[in-house]
């Protein structure tokens, strides 16, 4: 594709003035302001609610007010509004509140009076698999809504919403047969995602339906779960998605606009949520997961057999866990040939609050896992882990667990530039210094559709439901749909999507985006040539998998990567130094180069928070960290040299690059660490844990270990075997 | 209480409680939007705002203190100050929420070191977080605003 038009795009950008304006920026005539009373226990009954003291002025919104409401979930339905029997987490809302003013809206909290009864909890996913544990919901229902699009298997009287098999060769008697087998138990901690701009909607009822102006990733999933809720037709819900300050997954489905719509409804009046910065740790955070890993091989370094078991802690709601579960499922034996894999994955409710997607999706777990592993099955084989890498490597034609055949495959070319980038070839003892190869799912099946309506004056404007968060994808869409119309690209618009105006598209997550809309838009110009007015065009994927074997189509379109870092320990304080961290992801065609670099730069520092330093502690299921002051983010003073590259081929499609480079990153630093002899299992790296490991001679800890391997053996699956 | 002082190079007055935030002021009195609020603590630069020429968090600035002195917002640049089209030509933004803060955070350190280091950068702009991950592209930005060679 042509350099990107940077004539006329960088003479003045709205977001260098200061004029673009995010959801939480949205005003309306007569509009009113929203706050939430949240839940002190992580599980109790609610008693009895008193709101007498609230002064006029206020509109306050209680389980009374909603009780014709539906419950909802994206994928299993065990949301409400509002809290209505039973509270389950730290944090969950309980009453909510309007008033003409924040601050007024702010003084009432205090003066709403809750009784609870306090309830037996659980914390952690491999307590809540525990016999005998709480249970968060006794009974779990489906959604409808269609990001519910997978084969799901919660099972009712446990904790566990879904679970996801590989069932693929024949795993026992090929272990049985390997020279060397090691296993390990690995575990990574929550994390925040920490958009700059909080969550915010402004929900108003207008002329019979409810529109909602929010800044989210899933305007069509939010349209059918409103609809849902409030028991309205789809149409009669309208979503506005102005661009948003952040998201990477936490904008994802229902979070605010169900408590604006409600609210909206009893003042009559619009009304705006903006969360403050705490609320942010209540609402959405990532997946800790526990993953024990076992890896069979010959002595030559040919890999035969893996057996996986893990358990993500998906909070008290499923939101969109079910399906993380499944990624890191699908993803954990890694981009390499094994002919014999038993993959079970578990999503698990726990009384903490809800986690959901996060950049990377499940694969960040999944790839600290198995890349470390690999480094420790090349240690006990006395191979380099480059090299055992490269010989089980997935390359063209190869086929994959699941059973799918690999196309325009790069995971070689990935390695060997990172490995190159950081100096790995130089020393043989490549002390300090790790590689890490990933495959990422991308969403499906999905479809994805986008019409070009021609102006009279000449301009053409996208309708497409394609949300911006930053990550570029309405410029890169915007040129792409200006090079196929040969118009320069100031003469397309793209307004804000809006649900009655543009086509239905899956939602704008796993990076499919550009990806899915440069297809569409080849048939939406095509149209439009023959209609001469508004073209639209659609791509379907096709694909999915078997719930209980994990055969099928994983991903219609991989995601490849690699990464590759240099680290130094101050072995006195266990203090870890990164020098180096190099990432190359495949990128098929780059659109708009800038856009994609900062996509992968962007992704490599997140990468670096999650590795180093970000984990949102608790005590007793209530956060203790939620403020920026206690959680930490990556900033100026925390860079290493960051390089990377976008590899690229001559012919080949465009390929989604918004979350690749970061779940490589752990697990590189990690691997650079091992070749020091300094052996990491959880994450983050904290100079505690460094410091732990060294103190501990590196070592494992074998109980844990043989705990872990008695769960699995016991547990959820052998006996579900058939 | 009524405060006087100098917003964007104009003369403004403003009734407000003695323990509003400038932020919320400036806000929601003047529908000054540029200026935004992240972590409500002083600590992520996001509501940054010059006054008197120095970056000071407005999320935790008591209007009553501005009193008599000079406010500047990015509404304040006009659009084509150097350091804005050194951002906009570096491509230093993704989301763009963080950005007013990092533009005056530079304004400021170009004032004091015209031609600042990686390191000067950084030590300048350590309170200013951008969770996009911009940051090589914001010392790009930096660099090239100060003409810097090689920037």
């Amino acid at each position: 594709m042509s350099d990107p038009t940077r004539s006329s795009d960088t003479m003045s950008d709205p977001r260098a003035d200061g004029s673009i304006r995010y959801s939480q920026d949205m005003e309306m005539e007569g509009m009113w302001h929203a706050r939430i009373l949240r839940s002190p226990y992580a599980h109790a009954r609610i008693r009895r609610i008193d709101t007498s003291a609230v002064p006029e002025g206020v509109v306050v919104l209680t389980r009374d007010d909603i009780r014709d409401l539906n419950r909802y979930g994206c994928q299993i339905r065990d949301e409400s509004v509002l809290a209505m029997d039973e509270v389950m987490f730290v944090g969950a809302p309980v009453v909510a509140v309007a008033a003409a003013t924040r601050r007024a809206a702010d003084e009432a909290l205090p003066l709403i009076d809750v009784d609870y009864d306090e309830l037996p909890a659980v914390f952690t996913e491999m307590e809540a698999i525990a016999p005998g544990a709480p249970l968060v919901h006794p009974r779990h229902y489906i959604s409808e809504n269609d990001a519910a699009y997978f084969g799901m298997r919660p099972i009712d009287g446990t904790n566990i919403c879904h679970r996801f098999r590989i069932r693929h060769g024949d795993v026992d008697r090929a272990f049985a047969e390997c020279d060397v087998v090691v296993e390990e138990v690995f575990t990574t901690d929550s994390a925040a995602h920490v958009p700059m701009e909080p969550h915010a909607s402004l929900a108003r009822w207008h002329e019979g339906r409810l529109e909602v102006w929010s800044g989210t990733q899933t305007p069509f999933n939010n349209r059918m779960d409103l609809a849902g809720i409030f028991g309205l037709q789809p149409e009669q819900v309208r979503i506005v998605c102005p661009p948003m300050g952040g998201s990477f997954g936490a904008k994802t489905f229902v979070r605010t606009e169900a408590i604006a719509a409600a609210l909206a409804r009893k003042t009559g009046r619009p009304v705006k949520v903006v969360l403050d910065r705490a609320e942010e740790w209540q609402t959405m955070n990532r997946h800790p997961a526990t993953l024990w890993m076992k890896i069979g091989a010959m002595r030559d370094g040919t890999l035969v057999a893996k057996h996986v078991a893990c358990w993500a802690n998906t909070g008290a709601h499923a939101d969109s866990g079910p399906g993380v579960a499944q990624k890191m499922g699908y993803a954990s034996p890694g981009p390499y040939r094994i002919p014999n894999v038993w993959v079970d994955s578990h999503c698990v409710y726990t009384n903490t609050p809800p986690n959901g997607a996060y950049r990377g999706y499940g694969q960040m777990q999944c790839i600290w896992a198995s890349e470390r592993l690999m480094d420790m099955l090349a240690r006990r084989l006395d191979m380099d882990p480059y090299t055992l890498r490269m010989k089980n490597i997935l390359r063209e034609g190869d086929t994959y667990c699941t059973g799918e055949i690999m196309h325009d495959v790069a995971f070689e070319e990935c390695l060997r530039r990172s490995a190159e980038a950081i100096g790995y070839h130089t020393s043989d003892d490549h002390a300090g210094k790790g590689v890490c190869v990933l495959m990422k799912g991308m969403q499906t099946p999905s479809r994805a559709s986008i019409a070009i309506e021609a102006e009279d004056d000449g301009t053409f404007t996208i309708r497409c439901a394609t949300i911006e968060m930053g990550q570029g994808a309405r410029p890169a869409i915007r040129q792409m749909a200006a090079e196929l119309l040969g118009v320069p690209m100031e003469r397309v618009t793209y307004p804000d999507p809006d649900t009655d105006l543009v086509p239905y598209d899956t939602r704008t997550t796993s990076s499919r985006s550009t990806h899915v809309m440069s297809r569409a838009l080849v048939e939406a110009v095509r149209d439009l040539e023959k209609n001469g007015k508004r073209g639209v065009g659609e791509v379907t994927d096709k694909g999915g998998l078997d719930p209980d074997t994990g055969q099928g189509i994983a991903s219609s379109h991989w995601h490849q990567g690699a990464a590759g870092a240099v680290v130094d320990v101050d072995v006195e304080t266990g203090k870890l130094h990164v020098r180096h961290v190099h990432a190359s992801i495949y990128a098929g065609k780059v659109v708009r180069r800038a856009a994609a670099e900062l996509q992968n730069e962007g992704s490599i520092i997140m990468g670096l928070g999650t590795a180093l330093f970000e984990n949102i502690t608790f005590d007793g299921g209530q956060v203790t960290n939620a403020n920026l002051s206690d959680y930490n983010i990556p900033s100026f003073h925390d860079m290493p040299r960051i390089t990377h590259d976008l590899v690229e081929r001559e012919g080949a499609q465009v390929y989604g690059l918004g979350e690749t480079a970061l779940p490589p990153i752990p697990a590189a630093i990690g691997n650079a660490l091992a070749a020091s002899g300094i052996h990491m299992t959880a994450l983050p790296m904290t100079a505690e844990r460094v410091l732990a490991s060294i103190d501990g001679g590196g070592t494992v800890d074998e109980a844990r270990r043989r705990e872990m391997r008695d769960i699995v053996e016991a547990g959820l699956h052998r006996s579900e075997k058939s | 209480m009524k405060v006087q002082f100098t917003l964007n190079g104009a003369p403004a007055d403003v009734d407000v409680r003695a323990d509003e935030m400038l932020l919320d002021v400036l806000r929601e009195r003047f529908g000054l939007l540029s200026v935004r609020e992240t972590c409500g603590l002083g600590v992520c630069g996001s509501c940054t705002v010059l006054v008197d020429a120095e970056p000071i968090s407005s999320c935790i600035y008591l209007t009553p203190m501005a009193q008599g002195r000079s406010i500047t917002t990015v509404e304040g640049l006009g659009g084509t100050h150097p350091v804005q089209r050194a951002f906009v030509e570096a491509h230093a933004f993704q989301c763009g929420y963080c950005t007013p803060g990092m533009i005056l955070a530079t304004k400021r350190l170009l004032e004091e070191t015209p031609h600042p280091t990686d390191h000067e950068i950084d030590t300048a702009l350590g309170g200013n977080l951008c969770r996009c991950g911009c940051y090589l592209k914001i010392r790009d930005a930096v660099h090239l605003a100060a003409g810097n060679a090689g920037g």
